[in-house]
């Protein structure tokens, strides 16, 4: 044999046998065979072939805990209680939980490895959330960053309840090579139970709305995943005052458009504060003004931030903040109903609404949002 | 040059699926070595700072967030800061950092005709710790790559 192919031809030979003794070990090590998940005490009993992580094999099951980084522990979406000693934390799991978390056995989901019977908790309201197939119906420019998409069930119908929101399943596209799935809102309303409607804005370098905006088509077959989240109206006689901006508007079409189609809470007043940054970002004005001239409890006022004077905006101008401030402190009216806070936005548009109500007498403990980051 | 034992295993945590799904290296076939040696090189000649440049962005970052969440005009700059639910480790394991996208663009520009990488910046707290601690730009192709020519056109 040729001298100079020894080298490579041992090294190739020994990789080869590595690689059968690491195939055959992890064959053996690694098979954990059957194991019993027990959910809510025995509520619910699974059977499942261990050496997954927790969050897939519930998946696999049709249990869905919410999650938006595909199970890489980057979100920290996915707590849960496992109540059997699954060893200490792991130091990808650190940076979201708090001490209280730690003591109480909470984990993230897709950091648990199924190895053997598990006793965990999970939130009831998890086994009624499904996988839905769907075709894109209808897909429709708002604004030069914000799509309106429009989803048609395959099958089934789907019961939500308005504020609430689903999860998109990415497929595959481009250089991402595995699927990814992303928190919206819904926008339409509940009782359209064939169709659920998205406003997704593109996020620069965002994985999911690259998606949306530069390869979804209409007629693509793509999955949603829920509903999810506590987001809702509560049933109270207090005053709405609601507050958002850009794709935050979902949740709220979904719950102006259902108040006023079922008539529900029909002693609340509802206001709606709006904001963006200039009249190209402004979208449904025509049709929100609409609803407030029809509709005597809904009060609608639009908001642009830096308007130039080209725009000719008749509206009012500020951050939102500003122009919430002063509404609360001279336009709403103060009854002895109260007012409650409905917030939906970036974390930083969330934590300064929630000074500025605060500051003008709503408790914190009545204040709700979903805070997507 | 030889690679590290530290930079090996940040390599490998840079390909797509380990810690992003996109990951930071691009459509860059160049080693990491090489990545972050030819863009000292370019900031070197661009008489940029790491440091500097990264002070820089964060300071963007801060005003940015003054928009809560829409675009907002900062001197000759339209500033977008926004958050996504998370953190990421950074791929060398020296910290994890808030998941968040602020975009900078130049305000002539209409934000739909703006090009990312070509007209605007788009970067991340996770970002700005690797340019600061170990000089990567990312990989060129990767969305969150600070081109060194387009941080001098923007920033300086």
């Amino acid at each position: 044999m040729n001298p100079i192919l020894v080298g490579p031809l041992a090294v190739a030979g020994i990789s080869t046998v590595l690689a059968l003794i690491i195939a055959v070990l992890d064959k053996l090590l690694n098979n954990y065979g059957e194991v019993e998940i027990s959910i809510n005490g025995g509520e619910k009993k699974l059977k499942v072939k261990g050496g997954m992580p927790l969050l897939h094999t519930l998946a696999a099951e049709n249990i869905f805990v919410p999650s938006a980084c595909g199970g890489r522990g980057t979100c920290g979406a996915c707590k849960c209680k496992v109540i059997t000693d699954v060893g200490p934390h792991l130091p990808t799991e650190m940076p979201f939980m708090s001490q209280r978390e730690i003591e109480g056995h909470i984990h993230l989901a897709c950091q648990v490895k199924v190895r053997k019977n598990l006793e965990i908790e999970l939130p009831r309201e998890l086994f009624s959330i499904k996988k839905y197939k769907c075709h894109v119906e209808k897909i429709h420019n708002l604004t030069h960053d914000i799509k309106e998409v429009r989803f048609a069930l395959d099958e089934g119908e789907i019961d939500f309840v308005s504020g609430q929101y689903v999860q998109l399943v990415v497929p595959p596209y481009g250089e991402i090579k595995e699927s990814v799935q992303r928190a919206y809102s819904m926008s339409s309303v509940p009782s359209d139970t064939k169709h659920v409607e998205l406003l997704i804005r593109l996020v620069p370098g965002g994985i999911a709305t690259t998606y949306v905006h530069k390869f979804l088509k209409e007629g693509d077959a793509v999955e949603l995943v829920g509903p999810f989240g506590e987001f809702r109206v509560h049933d109270t006689p207090a005053a709405m005052i609601c507050v958002a901006g850009g794709s935050g508007m979902a949740p709220f079409k979904s719950i102006f458009y259902s108040l006023h189609e079922t008539g529900a809470f029909p002693e609340k007043e509802i206001w709606y504060f709006f904001g963006a940054r200039t009249s190209k970002d402004m979208f449904y004005l025509d049709a929100l003004r609409e609803l407030e001239a029809t509709w005597p409890r809904f009060h609608f006022v639009a908001a642009l931030s830096e308007p130039s004077p080209e725009e000719h905006w008749q509206g009012e101008a500020g951050l939102i903040t500003e122009v919430l401030d002063r509404y609360l402190q001279t336009k709403v009216p103060k009854d002895t109903r109260g007012w409650e806070g409905y917030l939906c936005g970036s974390p930083g548009m969330i934590n300064a609404c929630i000074n500025v109500m605060k500051k003008n007498g709503i408790a914190e403990d009545r204040i709700y949002y979903d805070k997507f980051a | 040059m030889k690679t590290s034992p530290a930079d090996k295993q940040a390599f490998q945590n840079m390909v797509p699926g380990v810690i992003t799904a996109a990951g930071f290296l691009g459509d860059d076939t160049r080693s990491l070595e090489r990545i972050i040696e030819e863009d000292g090189m370019f900031f070197d000649e661009l008489g940029l700072d790491f440091d500097a440049v990264a002070d820089r962005l964060e300071e963007l970052q801060r005003r940015g967030e003054a928009g809560l969440g829409e675009p907002i005009t900062v001197g000759e700059l339209l500033v977008q800061s926004g958050d996504a639910r998370g953190m990421l480790p950074c791929p060398w394991g020296d910290g994890f950092f808030h998941k968040n996208a602020v975009s900078v663009r130049p305000v002539g520009i209409p934000p739909e005709s703006c090009l990312e990488g070509e007209d605007m910046l788009v970067y991340s707290e996770l970002s700005v710790h690797m340019l600061r601690v170990h000089h990567f730009c990312q990989g060129r192709g990767s969305p969150f790559r600070l081109e060194p020519s387009l941080i001098k056109r923007l920033l300086f």
